[in-house]
């Protein structure tokens, strides 16, 4: 280790401890709140505006321990051999419309900028920017970027055909939409049947429009129609096009009781390609019929716990054996480098990686659970929670508890300690780190 | 003779009973309703602000724009704070969504949780009509009061019983007791303020709440511009969810 480094690794130690501490000390403080027993409401200030906007500011800060010898660790921090990466981030974000008459448009950036001990690195894009048109309640017509965020699915969603695909461990985060044209409808009924809607979106594939949404110089054509009935959600999706596959689904969503939801998803794509690595070391695309499905449930307990459980079955996930092939890949790749300095198989594994195998998730079955406790020992707006992703095929897991403070108006706490496990050559067990203690703060504004 | 004085003296008191107190005339569930309809219109706009107040005398409040249509639909958009801005929740009888911008999706949520914290739940802030959830099982004349006891339809509904005081005047109600299916009591509603919004509309602008299960805190709603609307049902629905500012 350089000498020039050493005081920026005794300042990652001290701000290892200190930045907990402070949050701490922050949830611990009498509250800053004003007390005042008169109540006002002035409508004034809330009087709607043709231009209004909002967003937050976050700061966080990771600390991660690396899980030197595992396959993404040796992929992606080859040439800098550490134990430990402390990384700051700094992000912004920016929503607001603008309205006049039938006619609005509405945007969503996105900023960040980042520092580790790697470097330095930033990012700013247009998550979002469409008009839409609405002459009457039953119908819209909208076009630019937009997300969508179909299915049911909290952690995952195999009928969202036109989705950005999510992080499960951030799932209600925004994401970077699409370029479309969408016309969406809506009629209300009474009897069992009591809402129908269909939503038609086009989504052009062209040379920097949607680019990394599959092949070059299609026009897709993507579908939802939507019923409530008998106190059920039911979506039929479809989506067609060349730049990916036809594919069909089905999802749904109930409450059994008041304090017990479930829902589930069933997608089919006829002809699912996936690029699969060889024993060689050679890829081919595999065409596979796929059927992927997830069930889940919700359910809120009588001392204030929700529980959220899904099941995902990815039928064009890789297999044990397929994962297991690429970590053999690195592994030689790094042996090959380290005898003879060709980095020619490394290259091979990254790129694979890029292809398929380094995405959150690529095996076939998972389990994922999340439980909240909500304002335990009568702290207001105080939630710890725990979530865990377990690979059910290779029995790696992540485990992740943390705590959510809300208290101050416009702020948001949140302290989070993750934990990965799982043997050679696991999911887990090959990630790049070995766990991660992340603090972030956000302001509202 | 004597039997034609005891046959008037019986038709007169038939007839002070009859127009001196009408409303024993009817039955509890009509009454319920007559204490629904003085509270709230067919169908309506209105802002209210929730304060959530803590032990120790701070705040943290919520404005909320709400619009409801017939007996069940109901939705209300968070104007704030900033960091729940945008939110809506909706709810069509039994079901209840939650929208989150950043979601971008409607979630279903359950009624007895809380989107804002506090004593306050889902279904304090989306209530529905009272005679839509509850039947009348017996009134009580309480010399200035009427005591209501009711019971909820369905399991599904927030609280299994409820009693509840309404004002013999104004048939508005005043303070509302509500327990569990064990018989615990959840939490108390105290409305007062009777303000009248116009357009006939004249009904408490303040609804208070406390609970035991909440030791020192107090939840306080406070009801402003209330306005008869007209709305489209399709309104009420998850595609019009990220839509609901538009209305105002």
């Amino acid at each position: 280790m350089s000498d020039c480094l050493a005081p920026l690794i005794s300042c990652r130690y001290s701000t290892l401890y200190l930045v907990p501490l402070l949050f701490c000390l922050l949830i611990i403080s009498p509250s800053f709140l004003y007390a005042d027993e008169e109540f006002s409401f002035d409508l004034d200030e809330f009087e709607k505006k043709p231009l209004e906007w909002g967003g937050y500011a976050e700061l966080k800060w990771e600390h991660m321990d690396i899980n030197q010898g595992s396959a993404f660790a040796r992929l992606n921090l080859f040439e800098d051999s550490i134990s430990t990466l402390d990384r700051f981030t700094g992000g912004l974000q920016i929503d607001g419309h603008y309205a006049k008459g039938i006619i609005s448009f509405n945007w969503l950036f996105n900023a960040s900028a980042q520092q580790d001990d790697l470097g330095w690195s930033d990012m700013a894009d247009i998550y979002e920017a469409y008009v839409s048109i609405k002459p009457a309640p039953v119908f819209t017509a909208g076009v630019g970027k937009k997300m969508y965020r179909w299915g049911k699915g909290y952690a995952w969603n195999p009928v969202g055909f036109v989705n950005r695909a999510k992080d499960p461990n951030n799932p209600e985060e925004s994401l970077e939409g699409y370029i479309t044209a969408e016309i969406d409808l809506i009629k209300s009924f009474s009897g069992p049947l009591r809402t129908a809607a269909f939503t038609t979106v086009i989504l052009p594939v062209w040379r920097d429009v949607n680019e990394d949404f599959g092949e070059l110089d299609n026009v897709n054509l993507a579908a939802k129609l939507y019923f409530l009935y008998r106190d059920t959600d039911i979506d039929l999706t479809w989506y067609t096009g060349n730049s990916r596959s036809t594919r069909y689904g089905l999802d749904f969503s109930g409450n059994l009781a008041s304090n017990f939801e479930i829902h589930g998803e069933l997608a089919y794509v006829p002809s699912q390609k996936s690029v699969i690595l060889q024993d060689d070391g050679s890829s081919l695309i595999r065409k596979t019929e796929a059927f992927s499905y997830l069930v889940g449930l919700r359910y809120l307990s009588e001392n204030d716990i929700t529980s959220i459980i899904e099941y995902y079955h990815n039928d064009a996930g890789y297999t044990e054996e397929e994962m297991a092939r690429f970590f053999q890949l690195v592994e030689d790749g790094e042996s090959r480098f380290l005898a003879s300095g060709s980095d020619v198989l490394l290259e091979r594994a990254r790129d694979m990686s890029q292809k398929g195998y380094a995405k959150p998730q690529p095996g076939r079955n998972y389990l994922y659970a999340r439980f909240i406790q909500k304002e335990p020992f009568d702290i207001l707006y105080f939630s710890p929670g725990l979530t865990t992703i377990v690979n059910l095929e290779d029995n790696s897991y992540s485990i992740s508890p943390e705590i959510v403070y809300t208290g101050f108006t416009n702020w948001e706490l949140r302290l989070r300690f993750s934990y990965l496990n799982g043997g050679i050559f696991t999911e887990y067990g090959e990630k790049m780190n070995s766990n991660k203690l992340e603090l972030r703060v956000r302001s509202f504004f | 003779m004597h039997c034609k004085k005891v046959f008037i003296a019986i038709v007169y008191v038939v007839f002070a009973l009859v127009y001196t107190t009408p409303l024993l005339a009817l039955d509890g569930n009509e009454m319920l309703r007559r204490v629904d309809k003085n509270m709230q219109p067919e169908a309506y706009e209105m802002y209210r602000k929730l304060i959530n107040i803590e032990p120790d005398g701070s705040k943290k409040e919520f404005v909320l724009y709400t619009v409801k249509k017939g007996q069940d639909k109901m939705v209300a958009l968070f104007l704030s704070p900033a960091s729940e801005k945008g939110r809506s929740t909706l709810r069509l009888g039994d079901n209840m969504w939650l929208y989150i911008p950043n979601v971008g999706k409607p979630l279903r949520i359950t009624s007895l949780q809380s989107v804002v914290g506090g004593v306050f739940n889902n279904s304090d802030i989306l209530r529905l009509d009272y005679s839509v959830e509850y039947n009348v099982e017996q009134v009580s004349d309480r010399g200035d009061i009427y005591l209501f006891d009711l019971k909820a339809k369905t399991s599904s509904v927030a609280y299994d019983r409820l009693k509840m005081q309404v004002d013999k005047e104004t048939l508005l109600p005043t303070t509302i007791e509500c327990y569990a299916i064990s018989g615990m009591l959840i939490k108390t509603l105290r409305y007062t303020k009777i303000k009248d919004f116009g357009n006939g509309i004249v009904r408490p602008s303040m609804l208070e709440t406390d609970s035991p299960l909440y030791k020192g805190y107090r939840s306080v709603m406070i009801f402003a511009k209330v306005n008869k609307k007209e709305l489209a049902d399709e309104v009420f629905s998850l595609n019009y969810l990220s839509k609901v500012d538009e209305l105002r």
